[in-house]
């Protein structure tokens, strides 16, 4: 089933197409991999979709309902929550104030929202620093925290913005299976990441983006050995070699 | 423990003009309990929601105003009129925050600033309404009895408890922010916007409560300065200086603490009031020189550091870190 469909969505910055038609459908239960090179696009399409950026055109529709045009607070409620590809924790507060802040969201009380937010802690593994300052993480457990921030919301969708980056294969691995889980645990998730690792292992299908253009929607395994991804990650040339003719 | 502290603090504020009745000691008093209201409404916006104002003059001034206005035109009551000075500063901190909280950080802070100067030349040039630059005047007020016996107006002491009653309320008001919801959505605010918008808070709609909220304070405590001292010129409540003095307030007492404004406004405002004597504008050459050693060494505040030690030395756990 069709959870989020998201259509021609287009967005300019002057002469520069950062996003252009791009058209892409996110069934339920679904790990959709979004990958690119830098400046692919892919940071932009998380902006357009959570509504921290209008598109010039386009629509996302969630479960029927065009949400294009929703402040970003009122996407989260209708249900897609995001994560920050810089980390973005409320540095001085602690961890289960953080989460508490996002579970206040179905909590008016606090007692009910902090009983919530540990739960949710719990679930990203990072219950036993609940009483830490945000700014006193690892990178890798601030980057579940901004996972936990998001799942306290109760998202329907959840749009991971590199949650792999900067950490270390170990981390990499851990951070994998706790994606796998939250899916499990019935949230779809949109995942932006570079570490090609990490999504092939875990994602069910895969979206490639190059200049802001849909080049490729397609499983995993078919990704890594598709001509047009190759020659939009490492150039022609590269192409030739796969194919065998000598280039130097 | 809290409870004793709180009983005392409250037998103390009852009692001080009793026990003390010199007309200067009052007076102190009374400014220390207005400057706490309004170092209280700028802790709400500046210190909770981290937002920081440069012209909350804008709303001691739209208060006092207020009050002044109803009183010689339409003959309202003061005691309603201070209300009503602070539900007025309301209405304006609307449109404002609708329009100022589109800019984020410096931007936000210096289109305060703007706004306040606007204000300020409008009610020195609406001759009609405000009297411009010459201001409007009391000579009397009303006649209020309290349990029989009338209450004379030209001592301190009436107005003494009058102030005293408006400072427990914003505290008691500081400590409901503290407490709720609202209190932990600004301090998200106060940390990043972005990140508070993903989570699903309307921070535009927020930001406008917490500046309706301290207008408030702030119009209330402009109300009663425009009836304890029956004067206001748009120099003497619209002035950056005042906004200012606000923000040193808030500051050295502890941002985003309850009782920090009250700790800021007694040392500072004593401070002052003791110096204005032998030079005009001096406090704020004190003000300022305390603000940088607060900056510099109590970036929590005089009281944020101060509970830190209490708390050390009855050995309790957890710091002082705000509400969340």
């Amino acid at each position: 089933m069709v959870l989020l469909d998201v259509e021609g969505l287009t967005k300019s910055f002057g002469g520069l197409k950062a996003i252009s038609n791009l058209s892409f459908q996110v069934n339920e239960g679904e790990i959709l991999g979004l990958i690119g090179p830098n400046g692919a696009g892919k940071t932009t399409a998380f902006n357009l979709i959570a509504g921290f950026m209008p598109p010039n055109s386009g629509k996302v529709i969630l479960e029927g309902e065009d949400v294009v045009g929703l402040k970003p607070y009122a996407i989260t409620r209708k249900g897609i929550a995001r994560t920050f590809q810089i980390v973005k924790p409320f540095r001085k507060l602690t961890v289960l104030e953080n989460v508490t802040l996002a579970s206040f969201l179905r909590f008016s009380a606090r007692k009910e929202a902090e009983a919530e937010a540990h739960k949710v802690l719990e679930r990203v593994e990072l219950a036993e620093k609940a009483t830490s300052f945000a700014s006193d993480l690892t990178l890798s457990e601030q980057k579940r925290l901004e996972i936990a921030r998001a799942l306290a919301t109760n998202p329907k969708v959840l749009l991971l913005d590199e949650p792999m980056g900067g950490l270390n294969p170990t981390e990499i691995d851990h951070a994998s299976i706790l994606v796998r889980e939250i899916c499990k645990g019935g949230v779809t998730i949109i995942w932006v990441e570079h570490v090609l690792k990490a999504i092939m292992n875990s994602c069910h299908r895969v979206i490639v983006i190059h200049h802001g253009e849909k080049i490729a929607d397609m499983p995993p395994e078919q990704v890594v050995t598709n001509p047009v991804v190759i020659e939009a990650y490492l150039g022609k040339k590269a192409k030739k070699y796969e194919e065998g003719e000598q280039t130097c | 423990m809290k409870k004793i502290a709180i009983i005392v603090g409250l037998i103390i504020l009852g009692i001080a003009p009793i026990v003390f009745p010199s007309p200067f000691f009052v007076h102190l008093m009374i400014m220390v309990l207005m400057w706490t209201v309004l170092g209280a409404a700028w802790n709400i916006l500046g210190g909770f929601a981290g937002q920081v104002s440069f012209g909350h003059a804008t709303f001691l001034g739209a208060g006092a105003y207020t009050t002044m206005i109803l009183y010689l035109k339409l003959g309202v009551d003061p005691w309603y009129g201070i209300i009503l000075g602070g539900i007025v500063a309301v209405l304006i901190s609307l449109p404002i925050g609708l329009i100022c909280f589109r800019l984020r950080g410096p931007y936000f802070a210096l289109s305060t600033l703007a706004v306040a100067e606007i204000i300020r030349l409008v009610a020195l040039n609406w001759e009609s309404l405000t009297n411009g630059p010459v201001g409007l005047l009391i000579t009397t007020l009303p006649q209020v009895s309290l349990g029989g016996s009338p209450i004379n107006w030209e001592s301190k002491t009436p107005f003494y408890y009058i102030i005293a009653v408006i400072a427990l309320g914003a505290i008691v008001m500081t400590l409901f922010v503290a407490r709720t919801r609202l209190g932990a959505y600004l301090l998200a605010l106060r940390e990043d916007i972005d990140s508070a918008e993903s989570i699903g808070i309307n921070t535009l709609q927020t930001r406008v409560v917490a500046l309706a909220l301290s207008a408030f304070l702030a119009g209330t405590a402009g109300g009663f300065y425009a009836m304890y001292f029956r004067y206001v010129d748009p120099d003497a409540v619209f002035s950056i200086g005042l906004s200012v003095e606000m923000v040193f307030i808030a500051v050295v007492g502890g941002l985003t603490t309850v009782v920090g404004p009250l700790v800021g406004a007694m040392f500072l405002v004593t401070l002052g009031e003791s110096f204005r004597e032998h030079f005009l504008v001096g406090h704020l050459i004190f003000y300022g020189f305390f603000m940088m050693l607060a900056i510099r060494y109590m970036p929590d505040g005089v009281w944020g550091r101060l509970s830190v030690l209490i708390k050390k030395i009855y050995t309790k756990k957890g710091t002082n870190h705000g509400a969340a």
